[in-house]
């Protein structure tokens, strides 16, 4: 069986928003929406820290701290939401991947009630798209339907990598197959110290985040990662091949 | 509709009330087609609060269609006659209702007709598939039920509507005898209707307060107080303005059943769910005990105070449960106070995410140009004027389904005075001219 899954180092983490951005491209999500999002563990606003300033520069009283927790849908395993889909729409696939069969959605919204991690968008009006033909290799979504992150199950069925893990300049994101122990997913989660979001609720996350010890990227020589190229997108086809 | 009933059509008032709501159903219509071809963006609904105003109301009349079949139910499954005299409205409500909550479900849908999803392609682990079976179920089955408690009558009358069922005393013997049998499985249906529907939120392990074991018990609790109290009003406005008769005795009697239902649900049930968070949240006896009886929203306050509070008031002394207007009164505000414990249920579902850091949630309402803010960290939501109507006109069918259905169907029993009283008064029947509305608001 396969379980793919995501590691994300929120160590390696940047906040530079890359993976959002490239996922709203990739997937042609109307504006207004975001199935990716970058969020600040800090202050009250995106990319502000918590804590405060040292009372006198260098005096160690300085609590700063900010991290940023990208997050999408986690593609749980124990899914609230392929649960609750009455028409099931939403499904797991084979491969654990969390997908909507846009076909059969009535948009009840059930799922967004459902999903703890408010991974899902609806389509309240018609989507809009700049340029209007739309972008990335993903057909557009019809309004009135809820859609999510996919992991880019298009690339994935091609051998690639979702366009989040291969826009991320810092090699924060990590793809693979969690039932493969050899895989990379596999070996970070056994090797670093990982959670996964609300993880209380007993959802079973297939997507993992790495705080404390940071992974290595692929630059570094001798790492586990060197060598390991990231399975790049080749000619974008519009969607035509969905 | 049948010869019977030609020689006293409604009067004036009756016009003037058929009219109104006749017209608010058009408005309704209207506004669904609207919202049809703008999509659900002319709601109030957002990514972060995805349910709104139709599903509040969906749980409402839910609730509301329980009183009825209940109280008609409950006497003859014990082969009592009492209440017999408004069994038969009883059920006609409760019909209303379901129909009413069965059909708001369509303009929360995005794309109404993919739920024939709902036959090709249901997943059994829904919630909302078990709630789909079984308000066709119980909609089906009251609209049965009543024609069973009224089919003789109809027959006597000569009504198309009997369907060939002739009026004889061997055949009344053994309605009297299938009624008992349809009141045995009408209580377990009640009870799954009203528990399905409180599990629909009950199971949902992300959303706070809904995921508690109570929630279906509170759900069954709340259908008792606002159907009852609900059965009170239309009888006593039946009795004002049609020819329906109430019999005095029911009225103090009903609103005793009714202070016990809400003593229930309000001092028991809301007791037992408040006070082991309160608990376990405080530490002092004074901020467990602010705690566990303060709540910190408006639709809070509505449902305990206004929906509790002052109908336990009203309905507490023998002597002013005897009042016809007390216990009237006591129904409109436990009604009202039921419609806001539904509010609250989806505004502590909604009005706070899980992860709430910043920027939060794209709402995917509030994108207009470049520069827009389409984040959320909390929920919001006010209904729209679309919403509004659309409800209305959906509340103003079930209304009129009510004074259809007291208009031509023979729902007070006894015969004698049946006859007795249309002679009498002909011409009233649901003349109330929109008096149910400025009284009661919630009547159906």
């Amino acid at each position: 069986m396969t379980q793919y899954g995501m590691v994300i180092d929120q160590e390696r983490c940047i906040g530079c928003q890359a993976c959002a951005t490239s996922c709203m491209e990739e997937n042609n999500v109307g504006l207004g929406q975001a199935w990716n999002r970058v969020l600040t563990e800090g202050g009250d606003n995106i990319e502000t820290p918590a804590g405060s300033y040292p009372e006198d520069g260098g005096d160690g009283t300085g609590t700063m701290s900010m991290d940023f927790q990208p997050t999408a849908c986690q593609h749980c395993e124990n899914a609230p939401c392929v649960k609750v889909c009455p028409v099931n729409a939403t499904y797991t696939r084979d491969d654990g991947i969390v997908e909507i069969d846009y076909d059969k959605c009535m948009g009840c919204r059930y799922c967004m009630a459902a999903c703890p991690y408010n991974a899902r968008v609806f389509n309240y009006d018609e989507p809009d798209h700049v340029p209007d033909e739309g972008t990335g290799n993903v057909p557009k979504r019809p309004q009135g339907v809820v859609e999510k992150c996919t992991f880019c199950s298009h690339r994935v069925e091609q051998d690639l990598d979702p366009a989040c893990v291969d826009a991320c300049p810092a090699d924060a994101r990590i793809f693979g197959d969690l039932d493969d122990e050899e895989s990379t997913v596999s070996k970070y989660v056994n090797k670093y110290e990982t959670h996964r979001l609300l993880e209380d609720l007993e959802t079973k996350p297939s997507t993992y985040y790495v705080r404390g010890e940071m992974t290595p990227g692929r630059q570094r020589s001798g790492k586990e990662l060197e060598g390991t190229e990231k399975k790049r997108q080749a000619v974008p086809d519009g969607g035509d091949g969905q | 509709m049948s010869e019977t009933t030609s020689t006293d059509g409604f009067g004036t008032p009756g016009k003037v009330w058929l009219g109104t709501l006749v017209v608010l159903v058009v408005a309704g219509l209207f506004a669904w087609f609207y919202q049809l071809s703008e999509g659900l963006a002319v709601t109030g609904m957002n990514n972060v609060f995805s349910w709104g105003l139709y599903i509040m109301l969906f749980v409402f009349f839910v609730g509301l269609s329980a009183g009825g079949l209940i109280i008609s139910s409950v006497p003859k499954f014990f082969h009592s006659d009492r209440y017999d005299s408004i069994a038969a409205l009883g059920v006609l409500v409760s019909f209303a209702c379901i129909v009413v909550a069965g059909l708001l479900i369509i303009p929360d849908l995005g794309r109404p007709l993919k739920a024939i999803g709902f036959l090709l392609s249901p997943d059994f682990r829904s919630p909302m598939v078990w709630d789909f079976a079984i308000v066709i179920v119980y909609g089906l089955f009251t609209a049965g039920y009543f024609w069973l408690l009224t089919r003789r009558d109809l027959a006597a009358r000569g009504s198309r509507l009997a369907f060939g069922v002739k009026d004889t005393a061997a055949g009344r013997k053994r309605d009297k005898k299938l009624s008992f049998w349809a009141a045995a499985i009408a209580i377990p249906l009640a009870v799954a209707l009203h528990s399905i529907t409180g599990w629909i939120f009950a199971l949902q392990i992300g959303r706070g307060d809904w995921f508690s074991p109570l929630v279906a018990p509170m759900f069954i609790m709340k259908a008792l107080v606002s159907g009852l109290a609900l059965m009170l009003v239309v009888a006593v406005l039946a009795d004002r303005f049609t020819r329906f008769e109430l019999s005095r005795e029911l009225v103090p009697e009903l609103g005793k059943v009714l202070g016990i239902f809400v003593a229930v649900h309000i001092v028991y049930l809301l007791a037992a769910e408040r006070l082991p968070h309160a608990w376990a949240d405080s530490f002092g006896f004074w901020s467990i005990t602010s705690g566990f009886l303060v709540g910190d929203t408006l639709s809070f306050w509505l449902w305990t105070l206004v929906g509790g509070v002052i109908p336990l008031a009203l309905l507490v002394l023998p002597s002013l449960r005897r009042q016809v207007w007390a216990v009237f009164t006591a129904s409109v505000f436990a009604i009202v106070g039921i419609l806001f414990e539904g509010v609250n249920l989806i505004f502590t579902g909604y009005d706070q995410l899980n992860i709430d850091a910043a920027p939060g949630v794209t709402t995917g309402t509030d994108y207009l140009n470049y520069g827009s803010n389409v984040w959320a960290t909390s929920g919001s939501y006010t209904p729209t004027i679309v919403e509004l109507l659309i409800s209305l006109g959906l509340v103003a069918l079930g209304a009129l389904i009510v004074t259809l259905g007291l208009r031509f169907f023979p729902v007070f029993p006894d015969e004698t005075v049946e006859t007795h009283t249309r002679r009498e008064r002909p011409d009233a029947a649901a003349a109330d001219g929109g008096q149910a509305r400025t009284d009661g608001g919630t009547d159906e």
